[in-house]
């Protein structure tokens, strides 16, 4: 259901962060950033210059990781405390305008501020890639954005459950720090735990499903399945996935780690302000 | 027109709202007085079906109201939150453009308005340089967007000085001549809640203590009339002769003899004075204030 309500919410949340050139200031990070790894990234091995397009995916995937989910948690979280401490909050609530409407605007909002601002900005340096390396690899380039913008918006779902559920702006930062530290890297290194206590016995499903459920981890396998022999800077060539394993699979579960944050939010929140 | 029957409303450990009823007429500007703290703002979001009572039930034109009749009923409310800080990096017109597509309208059609409450120079100036009262203005600007029927306030003058406390009361009368609207208006600022509502409803603690028109309160309160006597000098003879009429608290301040008199002994004490009218130069009887009222009501 698009109301104008909702509409108006929504166009806000982007304007805001339009003019505040929050999407600009980010789109030039991701391509300069996308730059500087392609032509220096392999200046650890004394070379410089770009590199193939696979090898620059696979360092982008283990950078990226780190901060497309620490920027969309702080984009989100602290969005209904902010409304709250100015009073629009009581405004939004007494008008003619559902809980629905409401988070779906702030949602729709976030979601366009952050996809433009991946898109532009790994998108403006995928040209200059193109014009450097040839159209061969776009393919997979084209899917690292797409995956990106998909891993930035799980993380402002988990950021809007974040919003809802804690009242104050401490709280909301100390509770997005540990999230992001845990889905980056306490995940794994239990996972990895797991797999040196149980000396490697551990079936290959039951890591993958472990994977899956970890956005951060979907995503680097996802970035995997398309860039084959680079993915060792994944620290993924180990393992061998089962043949269920495939994008599609793991789009599905990204979309529900999509829409269950949401669907929590709203729910808490109708307890937790319209009650 | 909205009726709250046996309203409780709790949180956590905190009874906020203690077996409230109280029926708000159409048309009818009501007060809602209480000290800071005593459920005033729980009562107002309850009516405005922000909170849910936690037992009880509020009637909206006599039926319990379902999803749609909320959202039906909200459209028909202009609500004025105690406090807003609104967006900093709007102007005053994009905020109530904002607002106005919120409730499902045009700000076109309050314009002139929204131009009486705030000059076209402040709209189009950016919130985070408005005042404090600037601020409120534009909170009233956007209670009333939608042309509302009922119009609510909490504390709608605080923060705003004398000149602008009185300029939005006067924008209040306008409206009210304009069209039958129902106000309901929450303030712990007793003196100007007096000659504005029609009704006061007297919160204390979380429960409604009193309901009605400040005559109907301060007769059921059995409050004492003050009796107002300008006099030369302190005078016992004329003492004496009020404390046989039953006059009690007698003192003197600025010229005047100042007293309590039983409202049932008004009739006597004037004749009584009548016969002794050599003894003062003019006498007044006033009706108790609201802050009297209020704090004769336990």
């Amino acid at each position: 259901m698009y109301t104008d309500a909702m509409i108006a919410i929504a166009h806000k949340e982007l304007a805001d962060k339009l003019k505040s050139r929050w999407v600009i200031v980010i789109a030039l990070g991701f391509a300069v950033f996308t730059v500087v790894i392609a032509y220096f990234g392999g200046a650890t091995a004394g070379v410089t210059g770009f590199r193939r397009m696979d090898a620059t995916i696979a360092s982008l995937t283990s950078l990226v990781t780190y901060f497309i989910p620490i920027l969309a948690l702080t984009l989100g979280g602290g969005i209904i405390a902010d409304e709250r401490d100015r009073g629009t909050l009581d405004l939004f609530l007494s008008s003619p305008l559902s809980v629905g409407e409401f988070i779906a605007g702030k949602f729709w909002g976030l979601f366009f501020a952050l996809t433009l601002s991946t898109l532009a900005g790994f998108g403006i340096s995928g040209i200059l890639l193109i014009t450097k390396l040839g159209t061969g690899t776009l393919g997979s380039y084209i899917l690292f954005i797409i995956n990106s913008m998909v891993l930035g918006v799980i993380f402002l779902s988990i950021s809007f459950l974040i919003s809802v559920l804690f009242y104050e702006r401490s709280r909301v930062i100390a509770v997005t720090v540990f999230v992001w530290l845990f889905f980056t890297i306490l995940y794994d290194l239990g996972v990895i735990g797991l797999l040196v206590t149980t000396k490697g016995e551990i079936s290959t499903g039951i890591v993958s499903m472990l994977l899956m459920l970890n956005p951060v981890d979907i995503y680097r396998t996802l970035n995997f399945l398309s860039i084959g022999e680079f993915s060792v800077v994944l620290g993924l060539a180990s393992v061998e996935f089962p043949s269920y394993m495939r994008p599609v699979l793991l789009w599905g579960v990204s979309f529900l780690w999509i829409v269950l944050p949401l669907v929590l939010s709203y729910y808490l929140f109708k307890r937790r302000y319209v009650s | 027109m909205i009726e709250l029957k046996d309203v409780n409303k709790v949180y956590g450990n905190l009874k906020a709202l203690d077996s409230v009823n109280l029926h708000i007429r159409k048309g009818e500007v009501l007060g809602l007085v209480g000290p800071n703290g005593a459920g005033k703002s729980t009562m107002l979001k309850i009516i405005l079906g922000i909170a849910k009572p936690t037992s009880g039930t509020v009637l909206i034109n006599g039926k319990v109201p379902s999803e749609k009749d909320w959202r039906e009923f909200k459209a028909s409310v202009g609500y004025m939150p105690e406090r807003v800080a609104f967006y900093d990096n709007l102007t005053g017109m994009e905020t109530l453009k904002l607002f106005a597509r919120i409730k499902g309208t045009k700000i076109d059609r309050m314009i002139n308005m929204v131009k009486r409450i705030l000059s076209e120079d402040i709209l189009k100036r950016k919130v985070g340089g408005y005042s404090k009262g600037m601020r409120q203005r534009l909170n009233l600007a956007q209670a009333l967007l939608n042309d509302p029927d009922i119009l609510i306030l909490d504390e709608p003058t605080s923060g705003l000085d004398p000149v602008g406390s009185r300029e939005f009361y006067h924008i209040l009368k306008d409206i009210e001549e304009r069209k039958e609207i129902t106000v309901i208006l929450s303030s712990h600022i007793l003196a100007e809640l007096e000659d504005k509502t029609d009704r006061i409803a007297i919160i204390k603690n979380g429960s409604i203590k009193a309901a009605g028109s400040l005559k109907e309160l301060y007769r059921r309160l059995k409050l004492p009339l003050k009796l107002q006597i300008t006099i030369k000098d302190k005078d016992e003879v004329l003492e004496g002769m009020l404390r046989g009429l039953g006059v009690s608290d007698i003192g003197y301040r600025n010229g005047y003899l100042i007293a309590s008199v039983p409202s049932e002994n008004k009739l006597r004490v004037l004749s009584a004075m009548l016969q002794e009218k050599e003894r003062f130069q003019d006498i007044t009887i006033k009706e108790p204030n609201l802050e009297e009222v209020f704090f004769g009501v336990h």
